[in-house]
């Protein structure tokens, strides 16, 4: 009986998968670290002007960006928080189809919150050293955009690690709150909540 | 060749800064032909301030016939607005003291002081955004204050018996600012300084003689900011404040 073989079935002619290498890192925190690097010299070499443009409905330049920082930080939690839920870590919660569209819109909302107050800071206030709080302020400033930049870096590309993502997201996450309690916490113990 | 998704994001945000930088330069570039074309205006009646209570009426009526817009000429340094009128006050760097800084027309007022034993006073010519200032008074001879102020924001130098002291400090207004009382307590004339701070502390030091060679300051008893009076060893002293806003003080001893 010549049993009539058909073709075997296709084998996968894709190449082993290469193993996960933090190489894939190098670019993006390059970039990251120029990032980091020309916020930090424009903010010292710009001559601070004490004045920026003003945002309507708000009582000064110090509330807004006070406000604007606290906004980012709530949708940084909300990044956080979706984060463990699609990572599986808050095992109570069942990861819902939509947390990774929750995960990158409040991502997004978050940074555009910042680039406001970071524009501000960096054109009317400068890179100041005069004492602690502003030197932690100014220093993490630089760096949060920097960290924020290799994270969306590399999620363009593959081949990264696993602990990357978690890593740069902790730490931008860590970094803005380290900013918003040298600023906006400041502000508002010292001035109180106002708008 | 499809742009990802975050790329996307990252572009968003630098052409929003972008946008916003741009808006910043031109908000400040708007700010300095507004001063420039209030003080054409107003500069005819701009009076020269020569003495103590001449001085207080004039000013205090230039002040408020002149409001929204500056007596004398504003200026401007590059990408600064040097305004004609302003307070600054702050800490030096390193915890060693606060510093303030009153400018009004032709006419600059400093104060340093450390809380107790180390203060000094200080007069100068604003001249375009700089200041070159000496010590004031026998008290602070041989003290020397240098310092560039601009639009919300003042940097310098302070530098008192061979001791430097650094600043980067910010405008402020009231109830923050400069206070000083010249006043007879005891026989002797003390003069006292007050800093309050954008945060609302107080540093302040007294010298119990201004006409001792070798008088050593100290820390001043606390300033009550409603009633302007602070009390020394049972004596209440009044004190008043040098602002550039209404122009008061700047005169005084």
């Amino acid at each position: 009986m010549a049993a009539q073989w058909g073709e075997p079935a296709p084998t996968r002619q894709e190449r082993i998968q290469p193993d996960k290498s933090a190489r894939v890192l190098v670019i993006p925190a390059l970039v990251g670290c120029i990032v980091a690097l020309t916020l930090g010299i424009y903010g010292r070499l710009h001559s601070p002007t004490g004045v920026a443009v003003d945002v309507i409905g708000f009582s000064s330049p110090g509330t807004v960006k006070a406000w604007l920082a606290t906004g980012a930080v709530i949708f940084a939690v909300v990044q956080v928080v979706s984060a463990l839920v699609m990572y599986g870590k808050l095992s109570f919660i069942t990861s819902p189809p939509w947390i990774g569209t929750l995960h990158r819109w409040s991502g997004r909302i978050a940074f555009i919150f910042t680039v406001p107050v970071a524009v501000h800071c960096l054109y009317a206030l400068g890179f100041e050293t005069f004492d602690t709080r502003v030197i932690l302020h100014s220093i993490c400033g630089c760096i949060f955009f920097g960290v924020f930049t290799v994270k969306m870096l590399a999620l363009t590309r593959k081949g990264m690690p696993n602990w990357v993502l978690p890593v740069f997201g902790g730490l931008a996450f860590a970094l803005l709150v380290v900013i918003w309690f040298s600023s906006a916490f400041w502000f508002f113990t010292t001035f109180g909540i106002s708008k | 060749m499809k742009i990802k998704t975050p790329i996307i994001t990252l572009l968003v945000g630098v052409a929003l800064a972008v946008v916003l930088l741009i808006s910043s330069m031109s908000a400040v570039s708007a700010k300095k032909a507004a001063l420039a074309a209030a003080s054409s205006s107003a500069a005819a009646s701009a009076p020269a301030v020569t003495a103590s209570a001449a001085a207080s009426t004039a000013a205090a009526s230039a002040a408020s016939s002149a409001a929204a817009s500056p007596s004398a000429s504003a200026s401007t340094s590059g990408s600064f607005v040097i305004p004609p009128h302003a307070n600054y006050d702050g800490e030096v760097q390193g915890n060693l003291g606060a510093v303030a800084l009153v400018v009004h027309d032709t006419f600059a007022v400093a104060y340093f002081c450390n809380g107790s034993t180390i203060e000094a006073w200080f007069s100068g010519t604003p001249d375009n955004g700089k200041l070159n200032m000496t010590g004031k008074g026998a008290a602070s001879a041989g003290a020397t204050l240098t310092a560039n102020y601009a639009l919300g924001h003042a940097r310098g130098t302070v530098v008192i018996k061979g001791v430097s002291y650094v600043f980067s400090i910010i405008a402020v207004h009231k109830p923050s600012g400069l206070f000083q009382s010249i006043a007879n307590v005891r026989g002797a004339t003390i003069k006292a300084g007050w800093i309050v701070l954008a945060n609302g502390t107080e540093v302040g030091s007294l010298n119990p003689d201004v006409n001792a060679a070798g008088s050593v300051s100290q820390a001043a008893p606390k300033l009550d900011l409603s009633t302007l009076t602070a009390d020394d060893g049972g004596t209440t002293i009044t004190a008043t404040a040098i602002d550039a806003e209404t122009g008061t003080g700047l005169t005084l001893g």
